[in-house]
């Protein structure tokens, strides 16, 4: 055999172990992707579905995310839907309060910069951006109190914005929720 | 021997001295918010400098890096005087004055905004004009390396582009496209703005558009690091580069497949399609293809190092490398921390793990993981590899430098691994102080402490660094002989033109920005309702 | 070797790249505007063209939302960075004549002898804000209200911009300045208080935002209180009631005797 012969050859084999290689790392992130895919659906949060926009600086005026309808209302079919805006620097209502145990929807804009609600121990995370709305489902097993910071900078106050989450039993939600009203735990 | 080694070296001292800055102010504001510091009577301060450590660390510091070691690259990889010399120090003096220009409205405190910019926030509209300089003076080098390898094909028909330049090429064409969503954020929508011309703005499609710089600039920072992978740590470690033709393809799949993913960053965002949210998830799980790759050439390059070192059997080589050189303690540093790091960005990438660190300071503390740790690490060892070569003068004490590279290593991990930690907990980013007094949070207290310490260690290992340079600039001459690079186990004689040309990639690159940005742009752009009052950010 | 060898289905490279950055890209479309949103058994589609038009993310505007009444009038203003960014003299000067009135309680310059708020080198969108909301109802004050109501939007602008023009002078009721207490300086954030500052003018202004310096300790006092207590519920989605809440009586005391107790004109000139 002769040098160039042998040089060839170990080129074949390089080339060889690299393809299988190259198959291994495919192998691994294919399976990640899927991974991913099937949490998404069975078990974890998933994009909103849409995107909705409205008007920031008219909020108060007119719409969904008028003062007298910010907070936690019951609906007939016993999910809970949450609305809530983000300002410069706080969260309106500043405290919010859900049920255990139920489907919530977390509806939320925000009326001048971009912000962000983060609802730490759990995965409720999202961004507050002027313009658009967010949507995010959220469920509590547990009872207790969260902090609920804005996790974007939104100016020179942002480290003063922490809002708090106080989730209560599902049968004392429902309680409260007879009077009507939109629900929050202000001043509680 | 180079022959531009001043505009070398300029580039080199520029971004190392405002690295230094930098790096002082991350280690301040490390300490500042951790429980050691008091509480800063202005936390616009703390912005201040968050936003000049951003700007500096994002846009100056590794911007010069890649265009002096690509100066360098083109002079000794292409073995021809570099073309354009004057224009070269054009865009080194643009960077200058946009450094300049962009620094004193941060100095003032009229621009603290972030160097993420998020907009409806607005500065001072030079701050703005100053980073666009910087962008520009960068575009500069990016066409003189297309030109310069230009040039040598003429000269050279049909032969291999050298390993390294055909990846510096590649890294300045990512650059040059990449820089494009910022600059039209900044062009189209930001400086008007700021300009006074305009007074609203729409901040979702800013987002989109900075999405579409944010993810792809950190495969541009990381060029530099790859390239000295493939192309100086086997020489310098006297082994052979396993396969060049598996390096290319880890290259040009950079160049595709870093650009089309940057949306991963806008998971939480209310303004995209979850379908592009999808679509940018599984190309960002691509991108692992090429480190996967890395890594697997560059171990079997390291382990052919220690074979011929004497080095046996199943793992009992790793014995056998050399250990006491720099460049291997730096790459078996910054592999380490691109393991930790890369496996942080798995979780990013996924939107369902995503959602439980988005923001927080698990973020934080994974590109400071990636970037300051896996990609700095190794621009020091490009600095020691290089320097004899652009002062003439030997780097003697290696002692001094193994400390400086372990402690780089070791701060990194004692700053980030905390970092992560709290991040998990739910510690939100880019705030100014903490009430760690607060029993829901001081759990914190003891993590953020250790991050602080770890940012001292970084900030000595920094000063430690600038000082081995600038001792070598003094130390006794010594011919260094040419710089080369590692060459490969089987030169290649030919390389097919798909991998000796980047055009097909770069056809790649655009076509996939264009399905995978084209639609969430103009339809944000076409809707003339999504634009919000803008908010104008300290003094006027 | 050329372009034209290159780009060529000939070429096997091309082949393979095209081939399978296309594949990823239609296998990835397919999972993410049509499999995804129907593996969501929680959310509606029309159809399936809405389904794939709302994961492209086509903008869409929120359906009608039937709200419950509000109790009460409330703030219908709407304040951005450019409400009243451009004055002239003329609005100065009509602005100057209508202020003949505001005298009284207000001060001739602009500063109150009594308990009334500063006025001078006041921000405008301040005194635009809370003259409609006084004119709306949405504020009320038995001195106050009946001044304002009948004052015309032109007005109101002409008397913002020539209280903004004036220059801020010290009050009447100086007292030795006082060291900041950590309410005014930190806020406090886990119950969720920026530092004043933030919003306030020494740090940054929120539009709407009064600076504070050197007005009546009494008055801020009160103001905070009523914010608080939900008396005064002019603020717009409750940007103030948030704070005051929040705060302890004796953090309401600290500020209002810090404030009151500074000169005006060390206030950041931001406006």
């Amino acid at each position: 055999m002769s040098a160039e012969e042998a040089h060839r050859d170990s080129a074949e084999v390089a080339a060889r172990v690299e393809r299988r290689w190259a198959t291994f790392a495919v192998i691994i992130i294919v399976g990640m992707a899927l991974l991913a895919a099937f949490a998404g659906i069975h078990s974890a949060t998933m994009p909103q579905p849409r995107v909705e926009t409205t008007d920031p600086s008219r909020l108060h005026l007119s719409g969904e995310f008028v003062e007298s309808n910010l907070g936690s209302v019951l609906e007939t079919n016993g999910n809970v839907t949450v609305r809530a805006i983000g300002q410069q620097y706080s969260f309106t209502p500043a405290c919010i309060l859900v049920p255990a145990d139920t489907p919530i929807t977390l509806r939320a804009t925000s009326a001048d910069v971009v912000h962000g609600i983060l609802i730490q121990g759990t995965n409720v995370n999202t961004m507050l951006v002027p313009g658009y709305i967010s949507e995010q489902l959220m469920h509590f097993a547990k009872t207790g109190d969260y902090l609920m910071p804005c996790q974007e900078f939104c100016s020179f106050g942002h480290e003063g914005m922490w809002g708090k989450v106080k989730v209560i039993d599902k049968t004392e939600f429902a309680d409260r929720a007879k009077s009507g009203g939109r629900l929050s735990c202000v001043g509680q | 021997m180079l022959a531009n080694r001043k505009l070398i070296l300029a580039h080199f001292w520029l971004a190392f001295a405002v690295f230094g800055v930098a790096l002082t102010l991350g280690a301040w504001q490390m300490f500042i918010r951790s429980p050691i510091g008091t509480w800063l009577s202005n936390p616009e301060l703390y912005y201040r400098s968050l936003t000049a450590h951003g700007t500096v660390m994002g846009y100056v510091f590794p911007t010069l890096v890649a265009m002096g070691f690509g100066y360098a690259i083109s002079e000794s990889a292409l073995k021809q005087r570099l073309v354009g010399v004057r224009w070269a120090w054009a865009g080194f003096w643009l960077i200058v004055a946009g450094s300049i220009m962009a620094i004193i409205p941060i100095a003032l405190g009229r621009a603290s905004v972030l160097y993420t910019f998020y907009p409806p926030l607005i500065g001072n509209v030079f701050y703005y004009l100053g980073v666009v300089l910087v962008v520009v003076g960068s575009w500069i080098w990016v066409a003189l390396m297309s030109i310069n390898l230009r040039l040598w094909r003429k000269a050279h028909p049909g032969a291999p582009v050298p390993l390294a330049m055909f990846a510096n090429v590649a890294g300045s064409y990512l650059w040059a496209w990449t820089a494009v969503g910022a600059a039209l954020e900044l062009l189209l929508q930001i400086i008007p703005v700021a300009a006074g011309l305009k007074t609203t703005i729409d901040a979702g499609l800013a987002r989109v558009f900075f999405s579409w710089t944010l993810h792809a600039i950190v495969y541009f920072w990381l060029m530099p690091t790859y390239i000295a992978y493939y192309t100086i740590v086997p020489r310098a470690i006297g082994g052979r580069v396993y396969s060049d033709t598996m390096a290319r393809i880890s290259f040009t799949l950079f160049l595709v497949v870093a650009m089309p993913i940057g949306m991963h960053h806008t998971f939480a965002d209310p303004q995209v399609g979850a379908g592009f949210k999808f679509i940018h998830s599984a190309f960002t799980a691509l991108v692992a293809l090429p480190t996967l790759l890395t890594v697997f050439t560059i171990c079997a390059s390291v382990e052919i190092a220690a074979r011929l070192r004497g080095g046996r059997g199943m793992f009992g080589w790793i014995r056998a490398l050399p250990w006491d050189n720099p460049m291997m303690l730096a790459l078996a540093f910054s592999f380490v921390m691109l393991g930790f790091g890369g496996a942080g960005g798995l979780i990013n990438m996924s939107y369902q793990l995503d959602a439980s660190i988005h923001n927080t300071q698990w973020i934080t503390g994974h590109f400071h993981l990636i970037f300051g740790g896996a990609i700095v690490i190794m621009y020091f060892a490009i600095a020691y590899d290089l320097w004899p070569h652009l002062t003439g003068r030997e780097l003697l004490d290696l002692r001094l430098i193994r400390i400086q590279l372990w402690l780089w290593f070791v701060g990194m991990m004692v700053t980030t691994f905390p970092w992560h930690w709290v991040g998990i907990l739910g510690m939100p980013r880019r705030m100014a102080y903490f009430d760690f007094g607060d029993p829901a949070i001081a759990p914190q207290a003891l993590s953020v402490t250790l991050s602080a310490i770890g940012g001292f260690i970084l900030l000595a290992s920094g000063i430690l660094f600038l000082v081995i340079l600038a001792r070598g600039m003094r130390a006794p001459q010594a011919d260094a002989g040419p710089y080369c690079f590692a060459v490969a186990v089987h030169e290649p004689a030919t390389v097919p033109v798909a991998l000796n040309t980047h055009a097909l990639w770069v056809a790649l690159m655009i076509g996939l920005t264009v399905t995978n940005y084209g639609y969430p742009i103009l339809t944000l752009a076409l809707n003339e309702g999504t634009s919000v009052p803008a908010v104008y950010v300290g003094a006027q | 070797m050329s372009a034209r060898d290159l780009f060529t289905f000939r070429n096997r490279h091309f082949r393979a790249a095209v081939g399978v950055t296309a594949a990823i890209l239609i296998v990835t479309v397919i999972g993410g505007f049509i499999v995804l949103p129907f593996a969501q058994p929680w959310v509606q589609f029309a159809n399936a063209w809405d389904a794939i038009c709302s994961a492209a993310g086509l903008p869409q505007r929120t359906a009608i939302v039937a709200a419950p009444e509000q109790t009460g009038r409330l703030s219908e203003v709407v304040l951005t960075s450019s409400t009243l960014s451009r004055s002239s003299q003329e609005a100065i000067g009509r602005g100057a004549t209508l202020a003949q009135r505001c005298a009284i309680c207000h001060g001739p310059t602009g500063i109150s002898r009594a308990d009334s708020p500063n006025l001078a080198g006041q921000y405008s969108a301040v005194i635009y804000k809370e003259l409609h909301d006084f004119r709306s109802g949405a504020r009320t004050n038995a001195v106050m209200s009946p001044f304002a109501v009948n004052l015309t939007d032109q007005e109101i602008a002409d008397l913002s911009n020539y209280y903004a023009y004036l220059p801020r002078l010290p009050a009447y009721h100086p007292t030795p300045q006082l060291p900041k207490p950590n309410i005014v300086i930190y806020g406090a954030p886990m119950r969720g208080i920026a530092p004043c500052g933030s919003c306030h003018g020494s740090l940054d202004n929120k539009i709407g935002s009064p600076w504070l310096e050197g007005q009546s300790e009494a008055y801020m006092k009160a103001q905070l209180q009523a914010f608080a207590s939900g008396e005064r519920r002019n603020d717009i989605s409750q940007q103030m009631r948030n704070i005051a809440r929040a705060m302890t009586p004796q953090e309401i005391e600290q500020a209002a005797a810090y404030y009151a107790s500074q000169p005006a004109d060390v206030v950041k000139a931001v406006d």
